[in-house]
């Protein structure tokens, strides 16, 4: 019989690795926010010395914000995608079994009277298809948009590096802080590849 | 699967079991319908992997449309985990369900038909010529339990009581009933909780006039073994586990 019915196992483990994913994407950029405070307060204490330091530390927080704003909005849509995934399972599987049933039904008298429920439950199965790659085109597009901040921040780490050197005794401070900036921006481009991943297989599963 | 008639009247009971394609690792069930002119009632439809030969063996007594309700004894897998199939094939039905089950029945997917919550006095259920008495079997095993009686075929379809766990070709109806009796012995010991229950359900059930005792496992009891069975349970101690 051909396999009607694309969800299987691996598809619900993809869906709740992107949930991971995510959630350890959403501590990180908590994370880079805390760095920004502690910035702010060495670069207030370092005064003129990090004068060039303090319009970073509002960039970096800035982008703690945006990041944790993309993944609430994110983490929503990832809940109907999950939805969409039972959904599909569900009507696959009702479809499969409706159609063994018609089959075992053969020459019974009131076989033909499964043919509404098997076209119906088809054209839902369908349409959840559908719905459902629609909905993870969606979630690429969203997890490029993530990928945005990460991508500032690395700059800004960059920059708050130079502006580091320039900061007398609060140089090793200041260069923990735009370490801190640099790996928690690369933690974040790595689980949203990772999700990108994931949801590549899942429509092609 | 098997199809008995165990009544023909103004309408009908069949009886659906035995089903030799169903995995040896899943217990075997008794499935029982009700046919009127244009309605039908299935009694604990059973588990998802009896769905499609239970559907399929349906159609041999009527058109899918004609499958109006569907009732459950309780909240187990085997009476009713393929709620989310018949939701598919049938979703113009009712499901008769104790109430206090309403929120754990659904997670097995009812999103089209309608769940009929019955309250736990019981109540009944009008198919055209045919009422059917919801009987309170509560704690019997399940904390909100019903069985079906029909006084017009003196049917009692008695959910887990009266089970016995068989081979797939063991016979519709208890011929001997001293042999049938270590057959249903640790089942009720073990699966039935409350001494307390059993008796009130004995009480309860020794005033209704019944012809055919029907569970949901095993074979169903006739004429005089229906009081057997009556009297072979109340002498039985149950809730063995603790």
């Amino acid at each position: 019989m051909h396999p009607i019915n694309k969800s299987s196992p691996s598809q619900f483990v993809a869906v709740a690795s992107i949930a991971s994913e995510l959630s350890a994407v959403m501590e990180v950029a908590k994370e880079i926010s805390l760095a920004a405070a502690n910035a702010k307060a060495i670069a207030f204490r370092a005064g003129e010395k990090a004068r060039g330091f303090q319009p970073i530390t509002d960039f970096i927080n800035e982008l703690a914000k945006e990041t944790i704003e993309l993944i609430n909005d994110f983490n929503g849509h990832a809940l109907t995608f999950y939805k969409l995934t039972v959904s599909e399972h569900r009507i696959g599987d009702a479809y499969k079994r409706l159609e063994l049933s018609s089959k075992l039904a053969q020459g019974a008298q009131y076989s033909h009277s499964l043919q509404a429920s098997l076209d119906s439950s088809k054209i839902k199965m369908q349409d959840c298809r559908r719905q459902f790659k629609g909905h993870v085109m969606k979630l690429l597009d969203q997890l490029e948009t993530v990928m945005h901040p990460a991508r500032a921040a690395r700059v800004i780490a960059a920059n708050s590096r130079i502006e580091a050197s320039q900061a007398g005794e609060y140089l090793q401070s200041l260069q923990a802080v735009a370490e801190s900036v640099d790996n928690a921006a690369q933690v974040i481009h790595d689980n949203v590849q990772r999700c990108r991943s994931l949801l590549s297989v899942v429509v092609t599963v | 699967m098997k199809m008995t008639k165990i009544y023909e009247g103004a309408y009908q009971w069949i009886m659906f079991g035995r089903d030799e394609s169903k995995p040896d690792s899943i217990i075997d069930s008794n499935q029982y319908m009700v046919r009127t002119a244009n309605r039908c009632l299935i009694m604990d439809p059973g588990g998802v992997e009896l769905f499609a030969p239970m559907l399929a063996a349906v159609m041999h007594h009527a058109p899918v449309e004609q499958i109006t309700d569907l009732f459950a004894s309780h909240q187990d897998p085997d009476i009713v985990s393929s709620l989310g199939l018949w939701d598919q094939a049938v979703p113009h039905a009712k499901l008769h369900a104790p109430a206090l089950w309403e929120g754990f029945i659904r997670h097995f997917g009812c999103n089209s038909i309608e769940y009929v919550g019955i309250p736990d006095n019981g109540g009944t259920i009008k198919l055209e010529n045919a009422e059917l008495q919801l009987i309170p079997a509560h704690y019997l095993h399940s904390s909100a339990n019903f069985h079906v009686y029909d006084p017009q075929a003196k049917i009692l379809m008695s959910g887990d009581v009266g089970a016995a766990l068989e081979g797939p070709g063991a016979p519709m109806f208890v011929d001997k009933f001293d042999a049938h009796m270590e057959k249903m012995r640790y089942f009720h010991q073990r699966w039935m909780p409350s001494n307390q229950a059993k008796r009130i359900w004995i009480e309860r059930v020794r005033m209704l006039d019944i012809e055919i005792l029907a569970p949901q496992h095993g074979r169903m009891f006739k004429g005089d073994n229906v009081k057997r069975f009556l009297d072979w349970f109340e002498a039985l101690q149950v809730g063995i586990a603790v």
